[in-house]
């Protein structure tokens, strides 16, 4: 099943039903609400339920999440350098569709992911001529 | 009517996006060093070319993403990265010797000298692609382009090649000690033209201007057509090169020796031609590199992107677009010799050649992104070929250019 939900996506509900492999959600494009390309699914967050399952509980963003990627030792190392500052977490209930992409709730203005983007044009490309276009 | 505009404007953009720095001097060497003794690997490589244009072309129209979102929902952000530092070393090095070629090209044509000229191309290519709507950056320099075909203007003038210098062309005869440097400019050759900034630059093109299926024969003529024309700009230079310079001894290493041969055809309007003709293919291929690393990064890390956005709408991919200019400000001025650094950026390209196109072929394979318009038998075979044959080939020549000292 796993590429066939890429292909037409569904409603989470109805993915919450099937059991995720780790490709259907692992590096897909994050979009907000208002069609904002945010970043990708570094990482995912995951927790153990009672009944032995695994659910996942959030989706999470970051160098550090990329740095763990990579390799587990490189995690903790970037993380004392940046101290979780350039990271967020989405938590899962934020998910309003799960497809080719992930799609949010809300407008981008509400997630940490994707802050840079926001920062960038703000202190850089509005204060240049022709930075608006 | 409409189609066949479009047609017509595919061809043209093809024709005038094939040449740029490296195919340039490549073609401008192995002319004045070999005689027409490399043909055949601007023909291969023109091949090999043809089809990936159609590939890419293929996948973006029918999957609806960019070439580097695929690599990395296939195969996972750590083999990502494989591509992207390849990709980020070799361009940035091409990156270069565009805008030092922008910068020759304008010397050539004012007598002014070049490397005052470098960071003020720099600028100009800068302003351009942070300023630039996409059907300008894509359609602006191909049109100039096609002033590269007064090559073929300058070999009709000067009478054609004769039957000797036909002859050099198979089997090559290359000379004692000579070994070393003709592969190394086959692969240069291979990997000047088959260059994979094309993959994310094409197939992000063709998302920008919103391709879908409807679009795919048209996808396979521009490619085929457009490609084969394009190729007799480089194919042109080559037997031009061959013509003038190797009867006077020269290499072919400096771009105002290959702008010579058009002198010599048709005098001063000769020079002029030729300095257009390299100022509009290294424009465009600057364009078309820049915004193919900015392409790689922001994708593959899932940001905003898109060259008709306003920068404050794709802050970061401008910020990336920016920094990948000035890098290659800061190569051109430690390494003041467009002409090596687009001989060094073609052979890297080519050594690269298997990690940038191996997974494009896989990913050309898989029905979940392609549907029943995966790649034939023949294609993959072609270009697995090709991209075996150009890896090979440079690794060959620096190993035999190590080994003779």
């Amino acid at each position: 099943m796993a590429r066939s939900l890429h292909r037409h996506g569904r409603a989470l509900a109805e993915a919450r039903q099937q059991v995720l492999v780790m490709r259907d959600l692992m590096d897909l494009q994050i979009e907000s609400a208002d069609g904002i390309d945010l970043g990708r699914v570094d990482d995912v967050e995951a927790e153990i339920l009672a009944d032995g399952q695994a659910a996942v509980t959030a989706l999470l963003g970051g160098p550090q999440a990329l740095a763990g990627r990579i390799s587990s030792r490189l995690r903790p190392l970037i993380r004392r350098l940046l101290r979780d500052r350039f990271d967020s977490r989405i938590p899962i209930e934020e998910v309003a569709e799960l497809g080719l992409v992930v799609r949010l709730r809300g407008p981008a203005a509400r997630y940490g992911l994707g802050a840079s983007d926001r920062w960038l044009a703000e202190h850089l490309w509005a204060r240049l001529p022709g930075g608006r276009r | 009517m409409r189609k066949w505009l479009g047609l017509a404007l595919g061809v043209v953009t093809a024709t005038g996006g094939f040449l740029d720095a490296g195919t340039v001097v490549t073609a401008g060497e192995a002319g004045a060093q070999f005689g027409l003794g490399l043909l055949w690997a601007a023909l291969v490589a023109t091949l090999a070319v043809m089809l990936l244009v159609e590939m890419t072309g293929r996948f973006a129209a029918v999957s609806g993403k960019p070439y580097a979102a695929a690599v990395r929902e296939h195969f996972g952000f750590k083999f990502y990265l494989l591509p992207l530092a390849s990709e980020l070393i070799a361009e940035s090095v091409m990156l270069a010797a565009e805008i030092g070629g922008i910068a020759v090209a304008v010397s050539i044509a004012t007598g002014l000298p070049w490397l005052p000229l470098f960071p003020l191309a720099a600028l100009f290519v800068w302003l351009l692609v942070y300023r630039a709507p996409f059907s300008l950056i894509e359609n602006g320099p191909a049109v100039l382009g096609l002033v590269t075909l007064s090559f073929l203007v300058g070999i009709a003038v000067l009478g054609g090649p004769n039957e000797h210098l036909v002859r050099s062309a198979w089997p090559p005869a290359v000379g004692p000690g000579k070994l070393p440097a003709y592969l190394g400019l086959a692969a240069a050759i291979l990997g000047a033209t088959i260059s994979p900034y094309l993959i994310y630059f094409y197939s992000s093109g063709a998302r920008e201007e919103g391709w879908n299926e409807a679009d795919l024969t048209l996808n396979k003529v521009t490619a085929v057509v457009g490609m084969g024309f394009g190729s007799l700009g480089s194919i042109a230079l080559i037997v031009l090169a061959a013509m003038v310079l190797l009867p006077q001894g020269k290499d072919g290493s400096t771009l105002p020796q290959l702008a010579s041969t058009m002198t010599r055809a048709l005098g001063a309007p000769g020079t002029l031609l030729f300095a257009l003709a390299l100022f509009a293919t290294c424009t465009g291929a600057a364009f078309e590199v820049s915004l193919g690393l900015a392409y790689d990064v922001a994708q593959g890390f899932g940001w905003q992107w898109g060259e008709d956005e306003a920068p404050v709408e794709a802050a970061r991919f401008n910020l990336v677009l920016t920094a990948v200019v000035v890098v290659s400000v800061v190569i051109g001025l430690l390494i003041q010799d467009p002409a090596s650094l687009a001989i060094v950026g073609s052979t890297l390209i080519a050594l690269f050649l298997p990690i940038s196109l191996a997974p494009f072929l896989v990913i050309m394979n898989d029905r979940d992104e392609l549907g029943e318009r995966t790649n034939g038998r023949l294609s993959n075979i072609a270009t697995g070929g090709v991209v075996g044959l150009a890896f090979v080939v440079a690794v060959l020549s620096l190993v035999l250019t190590f080994v003779g000292g």
